[in-house]
């Protein structure tokens, strides 16, 4: 049996993605790290798409606007898994950060021990939500320790 | 911060350009030139191509060589290296993929049936926004040409405000009025709509009013300064941007294909495409797509760009008022700050240079679609170097042809310009310009009396050398602009478009087009 002391969760709050986070706050045992990788996509980068007629005020007023959003976001959702994780006694580690979702995780599992990469399985092409996949192929190939896909909730 | 990064590419891109301004200039690119018949812009080929070339030679080799220090002189400097990666593109686009492009699919219309180049508008224009498309998407921008093409901006902005030189008062007051007309009922009509429409698909407030701006107001640009005001949430964010996107490239393509099918002039396209299209800059781009050698129809466009334009602050006050007022939140809305936030400033721009231009300081002043009336004898006619004489006075068989068809006329006043035009052979004012194009253009003389009455207008009007510099200056700032532009339009954003807002926007963009093409096509004209 692989120890998993050390789990590296990769989750944005969508369904499959709290599902993992139920997993992963279940398999990593009391004494435990679970690192959370939340990666803000970097096609935030393109947002601003092809304004041309705003001033410069208004872009950064629109840029400030954005990333105080998904910040807010992130932190609500960081402070829910803070309190599951502090429940069952298992530090928690958040890390966040821009990119492409399989790049960050591969980097990621890369830095530290981990002994288990947990992700959400990849949401149904009908059902709403960002497109942001995980390169789940890539993942595989390229990441060294096990990856658990955890099945969406039906 | 040091903004300046170690690059040879600078240098390297200045180096291709003198080198090929030079080729041009010794005649070693005679051969292709001539395949491509590109000999008229074989002047711009060199003046450009040292200019820009020379430009980049130096500062790319400051690049290389001197150490940079902090301050605004440095970021100036850096965005040299982007500005010539756009130039460079904009170049190979216009003077070689575009008449490729237009041999290729000459040589292809036996095989195909039809001339697929010009069937898809495949102009430099177009080009030029795919290969920026192309580098963003697949290649990536390099780091050293990022502040620089952000500049791209800034060249459309001043395409529009120099576009400001070749209105004449009459034409600006005739496409004021109708676009006022046409992009306030559409406009106000694709924002009811979405409300409408968002409030019977149950869609959170601050989506509807972050959508309605982008789809009803100037796409992304209606969407980066609604967003904030409307309180929109991330991922409502990313679905209208990634739908106005798609939507405005979709439609950039679309509407110059349909503009010609249906044999559209330059009035109703550029009234068409100035109202259907969401993206502002897509409207530029349809619009010198349907019209690439020419700029009537970005005149037009523009003036309804820019009467859109002028609405965005008064809707996004709309919708700061419509949402504080449905959410109860304790945003507070102050009507001045915004009116004079979102207000574009470079409008003004284009409303002085218009000023400027009335004045007759770039031609004289009343000049009509760039040009001004002048009917004198040195004007008409003129003595080459080798002595021959070029007269653009009517000639005798042509007052004869029109002798036999002034019966047809039934007006006094269309008469009686007739009358003086065959007895001084040139057209004696402007009044009588006005009244001879109004019998050309209701086809009242058979082909060749029209054709003599055009040839007598053609003869009077004569386009003022610095209008001539403007029109060049404006398609190059467009050209610019654009390209980058298309390189700013990430795949991955519009892969975002999905959800309530791309139904919503499927069947509102929809209806604007289909219905701005119905309105244009029964009450615009081609003639203001």
């Amino acid at each position: 049996m692989f120890k998993t002391r050390h789990i590296l969760l990769a989750s944005h709050d969508t369904d499959g993605a709290r599902a993992a986070e139920k997993t992963a706050l279940a398999l990593c045992p009391p004494g435990g790290t679970l690192h959370h990788l939340i990666v803000v996509p970097d096609f935030w980068k393109g947002m601003q798409g092809d304004d041309w007629l705003n001033n410069a005020s208004t872009r950064d007023i629109f840029g400030r606007y954005v990333e105080n959003q998904l910040e807010d976001e992130i932190r609500l959702h960081v402070q829910r898994l803070q309190k599951l994780a502090a429940k069952r006694r298992i530090r928690y580690r958040p890390d966040m950060t821009l990119g492409k979702p399989t790049d960050c995780l591969i980097e990621r599992a890369k830095r530290t021990g981990i002994d288990l990469v947990v992700i959400g399985s990849p949401r149904p092409r009908s059902k709403a939500g960002l497109r942001s996949r995980m390169d789940t192929e890539k993942l595989t190939r390229a990441l060294r320790v096990p990856l658990l896909i955890v099945p969406r909730p039906k | 911060m040091i903004y300046t990064k170690k690059t040879p590419w600078t240098l390297i891109m200045g180096v291709i350009m003198v080198a090929y301004a030079y080729m041009v200039s010794a005649g070693m690119m005679e051969p292709l030139i001539k395949l491509l018949h590109t000999g008229k812009h074989a002047g711009e080929m060199v003046t450009l191509g040292y200019w820009f070339g020379g430009i980049a030679v130096v500062v790319g080799l400051w690049q290389l060589l001197a150490t940079p220090k902090q301050g605004q002189a440095d970021y100036y400097i850096s965005t040299i290296g982007g500005l010539m990666f756009i130039m460079l593109i904009a170049f190979v686009v216009k003077w070689g993929l575009d008449p490729m492009m237009g041999l290729w699919g000459k040589n292809a219309e036996p095989a195909l049936g039809f001339n697929f180049a010009k069937m898809l508008n495949l102009n430099y224009v177009v080009m030029g926004i795919i290969a920026g498309i192309i580098v963003v998407n697949v290649f990536k921008i390099p780091e050293w040409a990022q502040n620089g093409v952000r500049l791209s901006r800034l060249g459309l902005k001043t395409g529009v405000i120099l576009l400001g030189t070749l209105y004449s008062l009459a034409e600006l007051a005739q496409l004021g009025k109708l676009s006022v007309v046409l992009i306030g009922f559409f406009v106000l009509g694709s924002v009811g709509l979405v409300l409408w429409m968002g409030a019977r698909r149950n869609i959170p407030n601050s989506m509807g009013g972050v959508l309605s701006a982008g789809l009803g107001v100037c796409g992304v640009s209606a969407a980066v300064a609604a967003a904030p005001v409307v309180q929109a949430k991330s991922t409502e964010i990313a679905y209208t941007i990634g739908t106005i996107l798609l939507w405005g490239i979709l439609m950039m393509f679309i509407f110059p294909i349909v503009g010609k099918a249906m044999d559209m002039g330059p009035i109703q396209f550029g009234a068409w495409a100035g109202t259907g299209i969401l993206n502002s800059a897509q409207v530029a781009g349809a619009a010198l797509a349907f019209q690439p050698d020419g700029i009537e129809t970005l005149k037009v466009a523009e003036i309804f760009n820019i009467t859109r334009v002028l609405f965005l602050p008064i809707i996004v006050l709309w919708l700061a008022v419509w949402y504080v007022k449905r959410e109860q939140t304790d945003l507070k809305v102050n009507l001045g700050e915004v009116v004079l936030g979102k207000f574009p400033v470079f409008v003004l721009g284009f409303i002085l240079m218009f000023a400027l231009s009335s004045t007759g300081v770039f031609a004289p002043a009343q000049h009509y679609k760039g040009k001004f009336f002048d009917n004198s004898e040195a004007k008409l006619v003129k003595t080459d170097k080798e002595g021959k004489v070029h007269s653009k006075l009517l000639k005798d068989e042509e007052v004869a042809t029109l002798q036999a068809e002034v019966g047809k006329v039934q007006r006094e006043d269309q008469k009686a310009a007739i009358a003086r035009l065959m007895e001084n052979k040139k057209t004696m004012s402007i009044d009588d310009d006005t009244l001879l194009r109004g019998v050309a253009n209701a086809k009242i003389l058979s082909k060749d009396g029209n054709a003599i009455l055009k040839k007598a207008h053609g003869a009077v009007y004569h386009t003022a050398g610095k209008i001539k510099m403007f029109r060049n200056l404006i398609a190059w700032f467009f050209t610019f602009g654009l390209v980058g532009l298309g390189m700013q339009i990430t795949m991955a954003s519009i892969k975002q478009a999905g959800g309530q807002p791309l139904i919503i926007g499927t069947v509102v963009g929809a209806t604007k087009a289909i219905g701005a093409l119905i309105v244009v096509m029964m009450f615009v004209h081609e003639t203001i």
